[in-house]
C-alpha cells in the first residue's frame, strides 16, 4: 500500500500522549496556520460529545495541515522551471520593475509580510500614522450628515465587528501600498521624492472632494424619504423592475414584511462605498452557531462511511474488507 | 483593430482600443474591445496562464501548450497564486508572447491601449502595487483599470442569463441592478453581492476550495483505491472536467456505490448502480485525452489481465461526485470552512434583510466549477433550506461560465464606467503607485437617480 513514500517516524512514540505531540520539522508558518486557524475556546465550551474537528490530537491536527497543504500545491513534488529564455531584445527596465521581476516571493511570504504589517498597526499605530497616506485614505463611508429620525434599522449580526475592523484595514492597505511604492522609490532622488509627495498630497486632496460623489441628502429630505418609502429611494429603486415571478404567489408575502426594513439611502451608500476587506477577513470561517457543524467521517480506503475503528492507528473504515486492506498498511507503518 | 480615433477635445481622448484581460490562475482570457464600433472580439482567446514542462524535457510557454501531445508526468509553474498575480518573471514571459512580441498572436501596442485588467477581491496591497508598476512602467499602458472579476460580470445582460421573459421593448439594466456573483474558479471560491456594478465589500466571502484543491483530492483519491496518480495532474484534472458532478442526494448515491460489508456484493456496486463510470486514461501514443464510458462490468479487470489490451481502465465510483461535494462540505477533509451554501448566508446576514430578495432571486455562478452537472440545482436547493419559505431563490450559471468574467468586461470597457474608473499613464507618472491603488479601491461611489 502507497503511503506517500512517508513513514511517520516521530508519531510511534508520542502518538498517545494527550494534548502533546512531537513536531518534526520547523513548525507552521504563520501563513499556514493562519489558514487553517482554530478556535481555541471552542473545545472549552464543546461539552456535547460527537466528533468534531476541534477533537483532533495534536498529531492529527499536523497531519491534516500536512494534507490540507498538499492539496494547494500546483505539483505534487517540487519542481523548478526556469522561464525559457527568449530572444527578444531586452529593453532597459526601471529599477522598480527589475526589482518585481526579481522577487521570488511566494504568495505565502507577501501574506506574512502583510500580516506582519497588520500587527504593527495594532501594536503601535504611530509607526503608520506617520504615513501621510494613511491620514489621507479615511475610507469613504459615508457619514450620515443629517440624524434621521427614525434610528437606521438594527443589523448587528457580527458583521459591525468586520465593518469597524474594515476601516482600520483600509488604513493599513494604504499604508501597505505607500510602503510598496516607496519601497522602489527609494532609489530615486530626495528632491523628486519629496515633489512627488506633495503632488500626491495635493491631488489626493482635492479628489476627496471630487470622488465622495454627491452629498448626503439634508434632514428634511432624509425623513421624507423614511416616510415615503419605498417610492423614493434615489440610490436604488428597490423593486421597481423585479422579475417575473418564478411560481404564483411568490415573494408577495415576503416583500410586505420585509418593505419596512428595506435599507435607506443612507445605509445603501455606506455599503456601497466602503473600502475592500483584508485578505484574511474576507475568508470565511465558522460562526458562533456553525461552531457544532456536523462533521462526516468517511472509510480511508473506499469512501464510504467510516463506521469502524482501526484500534491501531485510529483511521476509520467502513467494515471488515476495508479493515483487511487497513491493516497492510497499518502493519507497514506501526508494526505488529 | 486600428479604428479611426475620436477628435481631440479637452484633454486627450480615452484610447479607442481596450486590451481586456482576466489574468486567471488557470487560463487568462483575452481579447479587445473598440469603443467607437463593434468590431471588437466577440469571445476572448483562452491561454493556458502557465510555462509547462513535459516528461522529454521540452518546455511550453502560455499558449504553445496546444502543440503538446503527451501530458504525463507534466509538470507546472504558475504565476498566479491564491487567484492573485505573484510572480512577476513568470507572467512576463507569458504576456509577452502572448500580447507584445513581434510574432505574438494578439499584438498590442499599449502606448495606444487601455487595460482593463480583471483581479480576485481581497489581494494583498502589494501584489496590487506590483501590478500596477508593472502595467505603467514596464508595458507603458495609456490608460488602465484594475477591478475586481465578480463586478464586472454585473455588465452582462444578467436577465438572459435567466431567461426572464420581457417583452423586445424592455430595457436592459448594465450594469445589473443586483445580483450575488459567485465565482468558483481554479484557487478558490468567492460570493460578492453587487448593486448597480459596486461590489458590496463588506459582504465578500471566500471559500478556499477551487478547481485545484478538487483535482487534487481527486488524485489523491485515486491513489489509495487505485494507482499512483501523483504525477499526473493534468490527466486527474481532465478526468474531473469529465466525470465528476455534484450529487443532489448524497447519501443515496454513496450507498449506491458501496461494495457492502465482507463476502457481500451489492447489485448497485456489481452493475454500477448508474453511478460508476469506466475511465480509459490517454496512453501518449494514439489516446491523448482520456475517454468516459458507462461502467461495465469487469472491464478493467479485463483489461489488466489481457496481454492484447492497450487500454488502461479506472472504475469512477463516489470519487465522481465526492469530490464536488468538498464545495458545499469542506469538513469533509477537515477544512474549516463553511460550505457554499452558508457561505452565501454568512455574506447575507452582514447586509439589510430588505437585500435579500434581490439578491437571493438572482444568483449567478461562474468559474469553471460551474460546469459540474447539478451544481447550480444543489446550490438552489441546499439555499431553499436556509431562507424563509416565501423567498425566491434562483441561481444560474452563463452559457459558457469560464468567459463570463472576460464578456462583462469587455462590456464594461465599452461602458462609461471605464472613463470615469480608469487611470491615464500621465496620472501615474504625476500622483504615483498608492494614488492609483487608491483611486481602483474607492470605485464608483455612488450615483443618485435624480
Ligand atoms: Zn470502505
Ligand atoms: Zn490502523
Amino acid at each position: 500500500m502507497n503511503n506517500f513514500g512517508v513513514i511517520e517516524v516521530a508519531s510511534t512514540a508520542t502518538k498517545t500522549t494527550p494534548g502533546w505531540a512531537y513536531v518534526p520539522d520547523t513548525g507552521p508558518s504563520l501563513s499556514a496556520t493562519a489558514l487553517q486557524p482554530k478556535n481555541r475556546k471552542r473545545a472549552a465550551r464543546n461539552t456535547q460529545p460527537g466528533l468534531s474537528l476541534s477533537d483532533l490530537t495534536a498529531r492529527q491536527e499536523n497531519k491534516l495541515r500536512k494534507d490540507l497543504e498538499a492539496l494547494n500545491r500546483d505539483n505534487q513534488r517540487d519542481v523548478n522551471i526556469p522561464v525559457p529564455s527568449s530572444s527578444r531584445s531586452s529593453h532597459k527596465h526601471t529599477p522598480t520593475v527589475r526589482k518585481i521581476l526579481q522577487s521570488q516571493k511566494t504568495f505565502a511570504n507577501h501574506l506574512d509580510d502583510y500580516q506582519a504589517l497588520l500587527a504593527l498597526a495594532e501594536s503601535n499605530p504611530a509607526a503608520v500614522v506617520n504615513n501621510p497616506l494613511l491620514f489621507l485614505n479615511k475610507p469613504v463611508v459615508a457619514t450620515p450628515q443629517a440624524k434621521s429620525a427614525s434610528p437606521a434599522p438594527v443589523r448587528e449580526k457580527g458583521g459591525s465587528k468586520r465593518g469597524q475592523a474594515a476601516a482600520k484595514r483600509a488604513a493599513v492597505k494604504a499604508a501597505a501600498a505607500a510602503a510598496a511604492a516607496a519601497e522602489e522609490e527609494e532609489e530615486e532622488e530626495e528632491e523628486e521624492e519629496e515633489e512627488r509627495k506633495r503632488a500626491r498630497q495635493l491631488a489626493a486632496e482635492g479628489e476627496d472632494v471630487e470622488m465622495i460623489d454627491s452629498p448626503a441628502a439634508p434632514p428634511d429630505e432624509v425623513e421624507k424619504l423614511v416616510e415615503t418609502y419605498p417610492a423614493d429611494g434615489t440610490i436604488l429603486p428597490a423593486y421597481r423592475k423585479r422579475p417575473p415571478a418564478v411560481h404564483p404567489g411568490d415573494g408577495d408575502p415576503l416583500l410586505v414584511s420585509v418593505v419596512p426594513s428595506f435599507p435607506t439611502d443612507e445605509e445603501l451608500r455606506s455599503l456601497m462605498t466602503a473600502p475592500p476587506l483584508s485578505y484574511m477577513d474576507s475568508r470565511a470561517a465558522f460562526g458562533e452557531e456553525g461552531e457544532r457543524y456536523p462533521i462526516r467521517v468517511f472509510c480511508e480506503m473506499c469512501g464510504y462511511w467510516g463506521r469502524v475503528k482501526c484500534m491501531k492507528c485510529g483511521v476509520r473504515v467502513c467494515g471488515l474488507d476495508c479493515l483487511e486492506g487497513h491493516r497492510e498498511e497499518c502493519v507497514t507503518r506501526y508494526g505488529l | 483593430m486600428a479604428p479611426g480615433r475620436k477628435p481631440k477635445s479637452a484633454g486627450p481622448a480615452p484610447p479607442s482600443s481596450t486590451l481586456v484581460l482576466d489574468n486567471g490562475a488557470d487560463t487568462i482570457k483575452a481579447g479587445f474591445v473598440t469603443v467607437d464600433d463593434d468590431t471588437g472580439d466577440k469571445a476572448p482567446r483562452v491561454i493556458p496562464n502557465c510555462i509547462a514542462r513535459d516528461r522529454h524535457n521540452k518546455t511550453y510557454v502560455g499558449a504553445e501548450l496546444e502543440k503538446c501531445k503527451d501530458f504525463g508526468e507534466i509538470t507546472f509553474r504558475r504565476p498566479v497564486e491564491k487567484g492573485f498575480i505573484v510572480n512577476w518573471e513568470a507572467q512576463k514571459e507569458i504576456w509577452d508572447r502572448a500580447f507584445f512580441d513581434d510574432k505574438a498572436p494578439q499584438r498590442c501596442d499599449p502606448s495606444t491601449t487601455r487595460l482593463v485588467l480583471a483581479e480576485q477581491p481581497n489581494s494583498l496591497p502589494a501584489l496590487q502595487t506590483h501590478c500596477d508598476q508593472i502595467v505603467f512602467e514596464e508595458y507603458g499602458f495609456s490608460s488602465y483599470y484594475r477591478g475586481i472579476g465578480p463586478s464586472f460580470n454585473a455588465y452582462q445582460d444578467i436577465q438572459a442569463i435567466f431567461h426572464t421573459p420581457r417583452t423586445p421593448d424592455t430595457i436592459i439594466d448594465v450594469p445589473a441592478e443586483v445580483i450575488l456573483l459567485i465565482d468558483s474558479g481554479y484557487s478558490h471560491t468567492t460570493v460578492t453581492p453587487i448593486l448597480q456594478g459596486r461590489p458590496l465589500h463588506t459582504a465578500i466571502r471566500r471559500l478556499d476550495v477551487g478547481g485545484k484543491l478538487l483535482t487534487n483530492h481527486l488524485t489523491r483519491l485515486l491513489s489509495v483505491r487505485h494507482f499512483d496518480m501523483r504525477n499526473e495532474t493534468y490527466i486527474v484534472n481532465e478526468m474531473k472536467e469529465a466525470a465528476c458532478y455534484v450529487s443532489l442526494d448524497f447519501k443515496g448515491d454513496l450507498d449506491k456505490t458501496w461494495k457492502g460489508t465482507r463476502g457481500e456484493r451489492r447489485k448497485d456496486y456489481a452493475t454500477g448502480g448508474g453511478i460508476a463510470k469506466d475511465y480509459v486514461l490517454p496512453d501518449s501514443h494514439t489516446r491523448f485525452h482520456g475517454i468516459v464510458r458507462d461502467h461495465e462490468p469487469g472491464a478493467a479487470a479485463r483489461a489488466r489481465k489481457s496481454a492484447v489490451s492497450t487500454e488502461d481502465i479506472l472504475t469512477l465510483r463516489n470519487e465522481r461526485f465526492s469530490v464536488p461535494e468538498l464545495l458545499f462540505n469542506p469538513t469533509d477533509i477537515g477544512l474549516r470552512q463553511p460550505g457554499l451554501a452558508d457561505l452565501v448566508m454568512q455574506s447575507l446576514s452582514v447586509l439589510p434583510v430588505g437585500l435579500w430578495p434581490g439578491l437571493l432571486a438572482n444568483i449567478v455562478v461562474v468559474g469553471g466549477n460551474a460546469k459540474f452537472v447539478n451544481f447550480i440545482q444543489r446550490l438552489q436547493v441546499e439555499l431553499l433550506e436556509r431562507v424563509p419559505d416565501e423567498c425566491v431563490v434562483r441561481v444560474a450559471r452563463p452559457e459558457d461560465p469560464i468567459v463570463s468574467t472576460w464578456l462583462g468586461a469587455a462590456n464594461f470597457a465599452r461602458h462609461e464606467h471605464a472613463d470615469r474608473l480608469a487611470v491615464t499613464k500621465q496620472e501615474y507618472e504625476e500622483h504615483g503607485a498608492a494614488w492609483v491603488a487608491r483611486k481602483f479601491a474607492l470605485g464608483l461611489g455612488v450615483d443618485t437617480l435624480r
